[in-house]
């Protein structure tokens, strides 16, 4: 019997260039065979196993890079290989080094940019590359803030070249994103393949984040209690998740620009209570889009005035609008220059060669060598991709050199550097792959400190430098580790392998509620009722749709037309059963799947079932901070459902009225969780108005259409019964009755019981202790508008008779009945327009002009 | 010449406007050529903040914030400027050719005059612009004297015509309508020059108007202007008024220098507001020396 191959044997005859796992002299590193013994411990089928585990953990986690999307389902999962890059700290300490010589340097050109510009005037950086760069913002060169640096928070992309050493590929500083994926990678690696961690020294994350939140505090001007606020440009940005994780991890509120105002020389934040003043925003949004006052003016992302506070030192933004001018690709060509000129000491860590098309001889070599190159344009904002010289034939380097040539200045080219691989698990099987490493700097007032690991990606494909997570990137959790614990430990740094930093959090956490939350959450309340309401509607008509099949042939019997009338108006589907102008057409009723069908699995169809769904998800993408994470588990369930209910078709019926039971259940999942979940806050009760409005319109909105008109006895008998087991009440009512079913009873039931959460009294209790529950804006002792209109419904409700409903007139029309739900439908549904304008009131438009946008007053 | 300037916008809202921003680009520049005396900006309602500051470019600009509601926005802007006489232009002899060669070898030069060469947010061209800028400026010709023809041509092939562009109408369309008001042919003339490589700049200002024979001057009747200023080697920047085909002199009164208009607009401000708005805007130019 032959030995099985180690896994270090098999996996160094796939190596086919520089490796990770080998060193200078040929030898397999030691920490590597370390990892790899703890690897085969664990065996290849068990790999996968984990593997899986870490998939599985990530989407429940909802860890995405691009967010869901409701048109095209883009979720893109995080992938994380289990296998890890490891850098020894005696390399790492190098690297630290070079990347904090970098840092000190961008931040210097950054001030010299917007200040002297002796760097130009010198000679040392071509003006074009800040003229001509639409990173440089005019309006932002007499901002400067209080701290030393300039550039607080840098991500760096660094891989190892062919000569041994790491090598600086780009840099990022407008919006330096990844820090929360490494946290949440180091996370579920901990989570899942503890035996990885044994007898390993690693570098922990925690520092970092604690130095993060040691900064933003010192930034602030309001040193006892700084107000910070991590400003995103909403959920429809790829690392959205990210800015919610970090947010949440930090201690910072997270909003949106809309959020945040400009008042008398301040910045505040919107909440429902009051106007909050912020003294330190963390930026996520690209500079541009800042102030749409100053810079881009079409911007709805930012915050008008903004520019102006800085000016006055009322706020500290990290990073300050204008650093985009250091994402520029072409002033890597001049970065060695820059550092013996403003450093006076030679540059560590060694860019990517990098050659400016707008000089000739550089232009001359670009020309002559592009299969060699990557071609870049120096404005990272237009939208440029990079090309691959060597991907290109004849006809197409024809092509781009003419394109150069056309103009040369905004072009540059970087040499493709063949990279070092490491280990990766790929379908099962260790390979070498690609690999580029982003790390993390922070600013500690005086000089920046380094994260003890970082986001590394590699490729899927071997040989293929396609490490960007929009195109499949995986990603691996970064290991920075030590032979000794001494090396790697801060001294105060305590043990866990987790890091816990929110104990000794110097920044207060304040709970107050965004406007815009506000409003989500309110919606939140409205759509998770709305579907959970038509869900079960749907699942009644299914159960009596199969219950009549055989006995009547082609057409319905009267009721289950009624309900099926009723689904409509519930839906707003029109003409759907109701017909054009109240014509029904008889043809819809012989094949009613042929409208229901749709009514589920058409998302594009405003009041379907998977329209809903989606606008459910949609709104609770938007608040995701909210969730734990046990929530956010349903709502993974919630999005599969909606991909199997969209699936759906009239051939498979009982697959679909078990998606709908599995849907029903998790939207109750998801209502218990947030309602045992949620602080008794105004967060809370604006999430039960919302519930409440729209249990109450539905409701009445189906007692409307089942018995406005008097049918006869059996029918009504057959629609009672749909409409209390819709309310969860028929069990209710047979025992508290005790008789057959009849309007009277039922009407008083559903209008007067006091103690069952789906009769019209209760609802309507409920919602105006909500309400007054909110924050106060009237004069004291007054009700509210809310509440007096709540108020008026409840006494209408209240005072009702039932036998007197249940008169119909000599065209069995109940008039009572009728008007008295379209006058309470109508006070309940104002509700929703009235808290809007007392506590959402944020999104009014908003129009930049021109004075003279409109008139020809230039005319000489 | 001395001259007070009075420049009133009003802005009228459907609806009432809170927590309204704007900045305003409207204090005369003092320099060689003129000296801004006095200057005074009058804002109803009063707003909460009023800061001034030097832009990028050397202008002075103010922020303002009004936090109250209201639905009439009224921005006076009184100024006292003195425009010295000009010094006699003496047109060197230096060809286009010439000063290219010099942009392109004297650093000092090109880093003062990029900003000035390179598009900017209202100033890009195609073929037919550069074409067009050609047929004025050939390599052996005197670069003043071809601009002063540029200018020229501009004032004889295209018709004043209010209303037949906007500020977003694109040069392109400018060049083929061959119509427009000063601003469209300022930023017309700009793309030219720049597009041959020279260095050209935005003026925003005034104009003193002269009532027509035996009338007198109706109040409000003047507008806020803009010409061109070129870059000759030597010479320094001279301006040029595309609009009326003249060398800018007393009668010009400079605001302020830019790339292009969007960043000296005289006020742009954001509100918070779906309803409409209108715009009136009324200045008197007043000779009192």
């Amino acid at each position: 019997m032959n030995t099985p191959i180690s896994f270090l044997d098999s996996y160094k005859k796939t190596i086919n260039s520089y490796d990770e796992v080998i060193n200078k002299s040929g030898e397999v590193k030691p920490y590597w065979a370390t990892i790899f013994a703890a690897l085969e411990a664990v065996g290849v089928e068990e790999l996968g196993v984990r593997n899986r585990e870490i998939i599985n953990k990530l989407k429940e986690n909802g860890v995405t890079y691009n967010v869901y999307d409701s048109e095209n389902e883009l979720v893109r999962p995080w992938k994380l290989d289990p296998i890890p890059f490891v850098i020894h700290q005696s390399e790492w300490a190098a690297i630290e080094k070079g990347l904090i010589q970098r840092a000190n340097l961008l931040d210097l050109i950054y001030k010299d940019i917007y200040g002297e510009q002796l760097l130009i005037k010198n000679n040392i950086i071509p003006a074009e590359l800040v003229f001509n760069n639409s990173g440089f913002l005019r309006p932002c060169f007499d901002i400067q803030q209080k701290e030393f640096h300039q550039l607080s928070l840098l991500a760096c992309d660094i891989a190892r070249g062919p000569d041994g050493k790491m090598w600086l590929l780009d840099n990022r500083v407008q919006s330096p994103s990844g820090s929360g994926y490494a946290l949440e990678n180091r996370i579920v690696m901990a989570n899942v393949f503890p035996q990885l961690n044994k007898n390993i020294h690693r570098g922990k994350l925690g520092p970092y984040f604690s130095e993060l939140q040691k900064t933003v505090g010192k930034l602030s001007t309001n040193v006892e209690n700084p107000n910070v606020v991590f400003l995103s440009p909403g959920a429809g940005n790829e690392t959205y998740f990210e800015h919610v994780y970090l947010s949440s991890y930090l201690g910072f509120k997270l909003v949106e620009g809309s959020d945040l105002l400009v008042r008398e020389g301040f910045v505040w934040l919107k909440t429902i209570d009051q106007l909050e003043r912020v003294d330190v925003i963390i930026k996520r949004i690209d500079d541009q889009w800042c102030d749409p006052l100053e810079l881009n003016k079409n911007s709805l992302l930012g915050i008008p005035g903004l520019l102006q506070v800085m000016r006055l030192g009322n706020v500290t933004v990290i990073n300050p609008p204008g650093i985009s001018v250091l994402e520029n690709h072409g002033l890597m060509a001049f970065i060695q220059n820059a550092c013996k000129f403003l450093l006076k000491e030679p540059l560590i860590m060694n860019s990517t060669a990098t050659w400016w098309c707008g000089q000739t001889k550089e232009l001359i070599y670009v020309l002559n060598n592009l299969p060699k190159l990557i071609i870049k344009k120096t404005n990272r904002d237009l939208g440029f991709k990079s090309v691959y010289g060597r991907k290109l034939n004849k006809e197409q380097l024809k092509d781009l050199k003419a394109t150069i040539l056309s103009n040369p200045k905004e072009y540059v080219a970087q040499e493709e550097v063949s990279l070092s691989t490491t280990p990766s698990l790929i379908d099962g099987k260790i390979l070498p792959r690609l690999a580029v490493i982003r790390a993390f700097l922070i600013s500690d007032g005086s000089n920046y400190k380094v994260m003890k690991g970082g986001l590394t990606r590699s490729s899927v494909v071997e040989d293929k430098f396609q490490i960007s997570n929009q195109f499949g990137g995986i990603s691996k959790d970064t290991w920075i580790i030590s032979d000794n614990l001494e090396e790697l430990e801060e001294p105060q740094e305590r043990q866990e392998d987790i890091i816990e930093i929110k104990k000794n959090n110097p920044i207060s956490i304040s709970t107050a509620l965004t406007s815009r939350n506000a409003e989500n959450l309110f919606w939140v309340g409205r759509l998770s009722e709305r579907t959970l309401v038509l869900t079960s509607f749907l699942k009644i008509i299914f159960n009596r749709l199969n219950e009549n099949v055989s006995s009547h042939g082609k057409k319905q019997p009267e009721f289950l037309v009624v309900l099926l009338k009723a689904v409509t108006h519930l839906t707003q589907t029109y003409p759907g059963f109701v017909g054009e102008d109240g014509e029904e057409d008889e043809t819809v009723f012989e094949k009613p799947l042929a409208e229901l069908i749709p009514l589920i699995n058409d998302s594009k169809k405003e009041g379907s079932l998977t329209y809903n769904v989606q606008s459910l998800l949609y709104t609770i993408n938007h608040i995701s901070e909210k969730w734990n994470n046990d929530t956010k588990g349903i709502i993974y369930l919630i999005e599969e459902s909606l991909v199997s209910l969209k699936a759906s078709n009239e051939q498979n019926i009982s697959q679909t009225t078990h998606g709908l039971d599995k849907l029903y259940i998790r939207l109750m999942a998801f209502y218990g969780n947030t309602y045992e979940t949620l602080p008794r806050e105004n967060g809370f009760y604006l999430f039960e108005a919302g519930k409440n409005i729209e249990r109450f319109l539905s409701l009445v909105s189906v007692i409307q259409t089942l018995f406005c008109f008097k049918r006869s006895e059996e029918v009504e008998q057959l629609l009672l019964e749909s409409v209390l087991e819709n309310h969860n009440l028929l069990a209710q009512y047979r025992s508290n009755y005790k008789s057959q079913l009849n309007l009277v009873t039922v009407l008083n039931m559903l209008f007067l019981e006091k103690n069952s959460p789906y009769t019209l009294a209760y609802i309507l209790d409920t919602l105006s202790y909500n309400i007054s529950n909110l924050p106060k804006k009237s004069e004291f002792n007054q009700l509210s508008i809310t509440e007096k209109k709540v108020l008026e419904a409840s006494t209408i409700i209240k005072l009702i008779d039932p036998e007197e409903l249940e008169q119909a007139d000599e065209n069995n029309f109940r008039k009572t009945l009728d008007s008295t739900i379209n006058n309470v439908s109508e006070l309940i549904s104002s509700v929703t327009s009235s808290l809007s304008s007392l506590y959402f009131n944020h999104s009014v438009m908003q129009l930049s002009f021109l004075a003279t946008d409109k008139d020809n007053s230039d005319e000489i | 010449m001395k001259y007070k300037l009075v420049h009133k916008t009003t802005y009228t809202y459907i609806d009432s406007i809170h927590n309204y921003q704007c900045i305003v680009c409207l204090h005369p520049i003092s320099s060689e050529r003129q000296n801004c005396e006095d200057f005074k900006l009058t804002i109803e309602p009063n707003p909460q903040n009023l800061y001034a500051r030097k832009d990028y470019f050397g202008n002075t600009q103010y922020y303002f914030s009004i936090l109250k509601p209201h639905k009439v926005l009224q921005v006076i802007s009184t100024s006292i400027v003195e425009v010295f006489t000009p010094k006699i232009v003496v047109a060197n002899a230096i060809t286009c050719a010439e000063a290219l060669n010099l942009f392109d070898t004297k650093l000092v030069l090109k880093n003062e005059l990029l900003q000035f060469q390179l598009p900017s947010p209202f100033i890009f061209w195609d073929e037919e612009i550069k074409l067009f800028a050609q047929t004025c400026l050939a390599p052996n010709e005197s670069l003043y004297e071809s601009i002063a023809k540029l200018s020229e041509k501009i004032f004889t092939e295209f018709e004043f015509s209010s209303g037949a562009t906007t500020i977003n109408t694109p040069l392109n369309e400018v060049l083929k309508l061959r119509k427009g008001v000063c601003q469209d042919f300022t930023h017309l003339m700009i793309a030219c020059v720049r597009s041959l490589g020279f260095a050209a700049r935005y003026v925003s200002g005034y104009l003193e108007t002269l009532p027509p024979k035996g009338k007198v001057k109706l109040q409000g009747s003047d507008a806020s202007h803009a010409w061109v200023s070129v870059y000759v080697p030597e010479m320094g920047w001279c301006e040029f008024d595309p609009t009326n085909n003249i060398i800018s002199g007393e009668r010009h009164i400079v605001t302020a220098y830019g790339r292009d208009y969007s960043d000296i607009s005289p006020l742009k401000g954001i509100i918070f507001s779906s309803g409409e708005h209108k715009i009136k805007v009324e200045v008197d130019v007043i000779p009192i020396l």
